[in-house]
């Protein structure tokens, strides 16, 4: 009989067999709440902000005011003191004088004293000598309130802040929503249906054949080119060992001060063995990078099938004495998984079938060493697989053994379909 | 059980299937190859037919192994009293898909590519789920162990 699963199945790894309504209520609110949050603060910002900057750009009413006084209003903030100009203007709105402290709407304050300082400045107090007076806008429904200046001010971008909230709660709630209720089978057919695919969970290999050779058909791109290699055993060499340097400079300067910091010493020492560790791979790969040449690997066909025999050239460039070179057909299995917090990727290879392999022999400067093998995919090999955890990687993989020099390993990725989906393409 | 199962069965199996080598029969699943039509039948037996919401019925692959899950589904059917369906649930239901190309069936090292039909009634508040695994495909169990590699 087939096997039938309870409502709440055995954990089994990550099997999905299970409805899981209560982590989809938990989705749900989650979702729910920062949709909320982002509704809420947006409603606070666009009638604190928004309103009453538009209000005052098209409903207040312009008139001209006497400026009779000038300050600069303070105001604590959580990084100090914050400031805003203000003036005291007086004006005549249908009959009755108002007199009050104003300037923008609404009011702001913040940082930076002398620019404040600069705004009062560029207005002058109301006098019998100075009669000079100024546009102000009124609002006429409270007449009360004025303002010198209008516009938008820049503070209107912190609006978009919680719209971000809102994008991110409401496609979560409404993704929530739309899968409410459904199995996981459900919900995987409505997003993906691999049988409209031809070659399900195959990786493309346009990347592959987009690339002629020059004695083979397709020239195989590399996995990881050396020069990128090198830059990023170069940036992290940098960030570890300038963060660890910083360290060492205060241990080292306790210890000229005669008054040493023992523990800090003791504890950054594996930091610095770690740093002195990631500065000889830098060098190894400087080294690898620079002293080995290119190498180019090319094939004559390409997607490849099991069972079927293929062509293979490789060109080795460089001023080398080889100990070995060695070319072979590499299965790797790559898995992906989360262990706490963190996301780690476990590669184990379960096939390698040897192409070519040569020993003691040198390379010449401008010459480069250059051979064709044949070489068999397996009748019986998996074909490439790739998912949103795991995948199953062929590549062919060049290693070479050079006299005083750090050895080195090149990988060339390659597809391999199914056997009977020779017939169908 | 809840009084309530499903049976299903390939056609040429004997109703309930057989099962993966290492499952509760411990009889190799039937091997079916790429492009092929698998094609079979299931009943829910359940104790309050009337109960029956919904039944769907998929064929799909998932991962097994060290890796987090991942599933796909090639075929689904999805039969619901709210759509106007109607179940009778003592006849047995067919179901026939032409089976992909890949993935095919696969025994790794640290990843594994299980095919199944799989059937989930939703009786009354309560899902019961049925899977009848097959074979897609001849690649050979992965046995030896070459080299690994942690990141």
């Amino acid at each position: 009989m087939a096997r039938s699963f309870r409502f709440y199945p055995k954990k089994r790894g990550n099997r999905r067999t299970g409805s899981g309504r209560l982590g989809r209520l938990g989705e749900a609110l989650f979702f729910a709440v920062f949709l909320a949050v982002g509704c809420g603060v947006l409603v606070l910002m666009v009638t604190t902000l928004l309103v009453p900057q538009w209000r005052l750009n098209h409903d207040f009413v312009e008139t001209t005011c006497k400026v009779l006084d000038k300050r600069i209003a303070e105001e604590d903030g959580e990084d100090g003191t914050l400031y805003r100009p203000e003036l005291e203007v007086e004006y005549h709105v249908g009959g009755r004088t108002y007199r009050v402290w104003a300037y923008d709407i609404p009011a702001s304050h913040s940082s930076g004293r002398e620019a404040k300082r600069a705004v009062i400045d560029s207005f002058s107090i109301y006098t019998e000598e100075n009669k000079k007076l100024y546009p102000c806008w009124y609002d006429p429904a409270e007449p009360g309130t004025v303002a010198l200046v209008r516009g938008y001010s820049w503070l209107l971008v912190v609006v978009a802040l919680p719209l971000v909230f809102i994008l991110v709660g409401g496609g979560g709630l409404l993704y929530s929503l739309f899968h409410w209720g459904k199995s996981v089978e459900h919900r995987a057919a409505t997003t993906r249906h691999t049988s409209q695919q031809r070659f399900p969970n195959i990786p493309d290999d346009s990347d592959i054949t987009n690339s002629p050779g020059t004695t083979l058909d397709f020239r195989l791109p590399m996995a990881t080119s050396p020069g990128w290699a090198l830059f990023g055993a170069l940036a992290v060499c940098l960030f570890w060992n300038g963060i660890v340097s910083v360290f060492v400079v205060i241990a080292v300067n306790s210890h000229l001060e005669g008054d040493p910091e023992w523990f800090l010493t003791f504890f950054i020492i594996p930091f610095v063995l770690v740093g002195l560790g990631l500065v000889v791979f830098f060098f190894r790969q400087l080294l690898i990078t620079t002293g080995v040449g290119p190498t180019l690997v090319e094939i004559s066909d390409h997607p490849l099938y099991p069972g079927k025999q293929y062509k293979l050239f490789l060109s080795q460039s460089g001023r080398l004495v080889v100990n070995s070179l060695e070319v072979s057909l590499l299965c790797e299995e790559e898995a992906t998984y989360r262990q706490g917090t963190n996301t780690r990727t476990e590669t184990k290879d379960v096939r390698r079938d040897e192409v070519f392999r040569r020993e003691g022999f040198r390379v010449h400067s401008g010459l480069p060493f250059e051979t064709e093998c044949e070489f068999n995919i397996p009748a019986d090999a998996m074909h490439s697989f790739k998912s949103d955890h795991n995948g199953i990687n062929w590549k062919v993989v060049v290693k070479g053994d050079i006299a005083s020099w750090p050895d080195y390993t090149r990988s060339f990725p390659v597809i391999i379909r199914p056997a009977n989906a020779r017939g169908n393409v | 059980m809840n009084g309530s199962a499903i049976i299903i069965q390939l056609d040429g199996n004997k109703p309930g299937g057989r099962q993966l080598d290492g499952g509760q029969l411990g009889r190799k699943a039937r091997v079916y190859q790429p492009g092929e039509i698998l094609s079979g039948q299931y009943t829910v037996d359940s104790a309050s037919p009337s109960d029956i919401g919904a039944v769907e019925t998929s064929v799909l692959w998932y991962s097994e192994g060290k890796g987090d899950e991942d599933l796909a589904v090639h075929e689904f059917w999805r039969k619901s009293t709210e759509n106007g369906d109607f179940i009778d649930a003592r006849r047995p239901e067919r179901f026939s898909t032409t089976l992909p190309q890949s993935p095919l069936s696969y025994d790794g090292r640290i990843i594994k590519i299980r095919w199944c039909v799989r059937v989930r009634a939703f009786v009354g508040r309560k899902e019961i789920v049925a899977e009848e695994p097959f074979q897609l495909g001849n690649v050979p169990s992965q046995e030896e162990e070459v080299g690994e590699e942690t990141s």
